[in-house]
């Protein structure tokens, strides 16, 4: 996937324009708020279930490097075979070393934010391997050569009409229809030839369970199941904050994870495997691989600030909340992670220098950390961003700020400093702000709805200001 | 290529600053833990008519086998593969099918990985097995992956049919992980399925049937 993250502003601009994103976006995400708040009342308290959830994965990232390595030592004992790779290179060659000696044509995929971060199927692709994505979003977006647009959804804004030219085109069926149904139809039969004759099956992780060695996935499909049930050989990716440290804790954040992804008690399927199949077990891979990825996590961990972000467990209940997200959808964030979840990761992994509008992009509202079931605080680490970058932070790549801008604020500081110089610049300017005034707003300043008027309005300055009339206040009192 | 690898990460977070560990959080049991029998059945049905699952109640072995002539005869199934799982066992249904004109297997009727893969794939209708658990909390049913209870059955037909112990029925997923994670030794696999295999991706106009089965049956056996 072409990282695109520093075109933040001109797809997001192109998006507030699109009519399919507009009509998703202005629905989809309301539908699942309100779904997910149904869903947390099966609860017999629903806050203490979300704090719960929050609170496990607080733990489980404190005590990381322990729980790794409990996690290796009983998927090992198990029967699987666990590496540990560095970074997405080294986790895309061991998979395309191990298709090629095990002489396999073409891999099928389950839905992985991991495989999109490090660019699985371009890899396989470089080598002759086909990679098939399974999920009916993902192979849309795929065959379409486009990022997802939501996490659940990636591919809910594609028009009718265009799932139907591209199957048709890419021979996935050979009668056109615009019925949803029928055109998801078409993909099952497409694709379950895949899963009939297939070798390896490639999935992530959602949660790794340190003291049993076992990996869950967590799908409404039907196709990681396919994938980790029909073919030889099985390779499951996890990014190394994955792990919880019991199935007991797994179980309750997994609760929290199909109501806030999708507003479901239980999503349709859940698989836990413990090591490959049993010798004597007609199904399921004689192989398990379990890739732990880093890819600039360890890094993140040593920040005490930004190791929060580990707790995330991709629900992506964050973008359904979040107002900027309901406006510019998920192409605008340019990588794997879009809304709150990406703004948060991507500056981490990417670096602050080629992410900077992602983490301005924020209202500050709050609302993703309030129903965050990882516990995580999204605008305290989006303000650590934003400072890091202006003190040009070295190992996250802070860029700093023009000199223009620096100078702008320090000026402004300094006057906001001294409430002498304050009140004076505020009686200096009220009258020709107040002059711009459009109804009850100052929407523009010298006839340009540019710079900070381009998407706020001012209230006009007081007359007297409240400085002024306190002081009449207790004048006279 | 990727020796020293797992030393030098583990390294890295170990040398991070130690920030002490919250206590472990306490797990408040779901709701569903007081729930009687009766409860958790009616709990259940709903849960599973939801995803558009059906529920049976029969009495005994006798119930089963007609309640599965009656769906089989209704959906106009011929050919099916079963599981041998012990919930089954006692029923026969390789008997049973040629009794009834319907052709029963099982994985142990093919010679290898690719004819029995062949069946579930392309030839059967349906999939019948047992279930291990099931959970009120979310309509859930649970299987145990192991040599009498295989994985496709339950995935690769398009309709799954699978009978249900009423003792079997438990309030929610804690119950399994204590008789199954907890005593050491854990399966290759255990898997929930809770209603069809479903997607809303296109439009978000949802369905039943996107990679496993369409329709699910669930027999509830008493006795």
């Amino acid at each position: 996937m072409k990282i695109r993250t520093q075109d933040y502003m001109a797809i997001a601009r192109e998006q507030l324009k699109e009519p399919n994103a507009r009509a998703v976006l202005d629905f989809f995400p309301v539908v699942l708020s309100l779904m997910r708040d149904a869903a947390y009342q099966s609860f017999a308290d629903p806050a203490a279930a979300m704090q719960c959830s929050g609170a496990i994965r607080a733990n489980a990232v404190a005590r990381l490097p322990k729980l790794l390595e409990q996690f290796e030592a009983q998927a090992i004992k198990a029967g699987a075979k666990v590496v540990w790779a560095e970074d997405s290179q080294q986790a895309n060659a061991y998979i395309t070393d191990l298709a090629k000696k095990r002489g396999v044509q073409y891999v099928a995929k389950g839905k992985s934010m991991v495989t999109e971060e490090v660019g699985l199927n371009e890899a396989l692709e470089k080598e002759g391997i086909s990679a098939y994505e399974t999920d009916l979003g993902e192979f849309i977006t795929q065959l379409l050569k486009r990022p997802p647009f939501h996490i659940v959804g990636p591919a809910l804004n594609v028009p009718v009409a265009e799932i139907r030219d591209i199957f048709l085109e890419k021979g996935v069926m050979t009668e056109p229809t615009d019925d949803p149904v029928e055109l998801g139809l078409a993909a099952r039969k497409y694709l379950r030839d895949k899963f009939h004759h297939l070798d390896m099956g490639v999935t992530g992780i959602n949660m790794a369970v340190a003291e049993t060695g076992t990996i869950i996935n967590v799908e409404n499909e039907g196709n990681i199941r396919m994938c980790k049930s029909s073919p030889k050989i099985q390779v499951s990716i996890m990014t190394l904050e994955k792990v919880v440290p019991t199935m007991a804790e797994a179980m309750m954040v997994m609760r929290n994870l199909t109501r806030s992804a999708t507003g479901q008690m239980a999503s349709a399927y859940a698989s836990m495997d413990t090591g490959p199949k049993k010798a004597e077990e007609a199904d399921g891979p004689e192989e398990l691989h379990i890739i732990i990825l880093d890819n600039g996590r360890s890094k993140v961990y040593t920040d005490p600030t930004y190791r929060q972000a580990l707790q995330c467990i991709r629900c992506g209940a964050c973008l359904n909340f979040c107002p900027i997200y309901r406006k510019v959808g998920g192409y605008s964030y340019g990588w794997a992670y879009s809304g709150p979840m990406g703004q948060v990761l991507s500056p981490m992994l990417l670096g602050l220098d080629k992410t900077r509008d992602l983490y301005h992009s924020c209202t500050l509202c709050k609302q993703c950390k309030t129903i965050c079931p990882g516990g995580v605080e999204h605008p305290k680490i989006l303000l650590t961003h934003r400072a890091r970058n202006r003190e040009q932070n070295v190992p996250f790549h802070g860029a700093g700020v023009s000199p223009v801008i620096e100078a702008r604020y320090r000026g402004f500081a300094a006057a906001a400093l001294r409430p002498a110089v304050w009140n004076t610049m505020v009686r200096v300017v009220r009258t020709t702000l107040n002059q711009s005034k459009q109804g009850s707003m100052i929407k523009e300043l010298f006839g340009k709805p540019q710079g900070w008027f381009a998407t706020r309005d001012l209230p006009p300055i007081g007359r007297p200001t409240f400085g002024q009339w306190y002081k009449e206040y207790k004048k006279h009192k | 290529m990727l020796e020293g690898n797992r030393d030098k990460i583990l390294n890295r977070l170990k040398a991070a600053p130690q920030i002490l560990p919250p206590a472990p959080p306490v797990i408040a049991p779901m709701p569903d833990e007081a729930l009687g029998q009766e409860q958790m059945v009616e709990k259940f049905q709903n849960l599973l008519a939801a995803q558009t699952g059906v529920l049976h109640r029969v009495a005994d072995k006798d119930g089963v086998l007609e309640k599965l002539t009656e769906i089989f005869q209704a959906e106009g199934i011929t050919k099916a593969l079963a599981t041998t799982d012990e919930t089954i066992a006692d029923l026969n249904l390789p008997e049973w099918g040629k009794g009834n004109g319907f052709e029963i297997t099982t994985h142990k009727d093919y010679a290898n990985r690719e004819d029995y893969k062949k069946a579930a794939f392309d030839v059967v209708q349906a999939g019948v097995t047992g279930a291990d658990f099931a959970f009120a909390e979310s309509g859930t049913l649970c299987m145990v992956a192991r040599e009498d209870m295989p994985r496709l059955p339950s995935l690769a037909p398009i309709i799954h049919i699978a009978v249900l112990p009423l003792d079997r029925l438990v309030p929610t997923y804690d119950h399994m992980v204590r008789q199954v994670f907890d005593a050491g030794a854990p399966p290759s696999q255990v898997f929930f399925i809770t209603g069809p295999s479903m997607t809303a991706d296109i439009q978000a106009t949802p369905f039943k049937g996107m990679h496993g089965p369409q329709k699910l049956y669930v027999i509830l056996r008493e006795s």
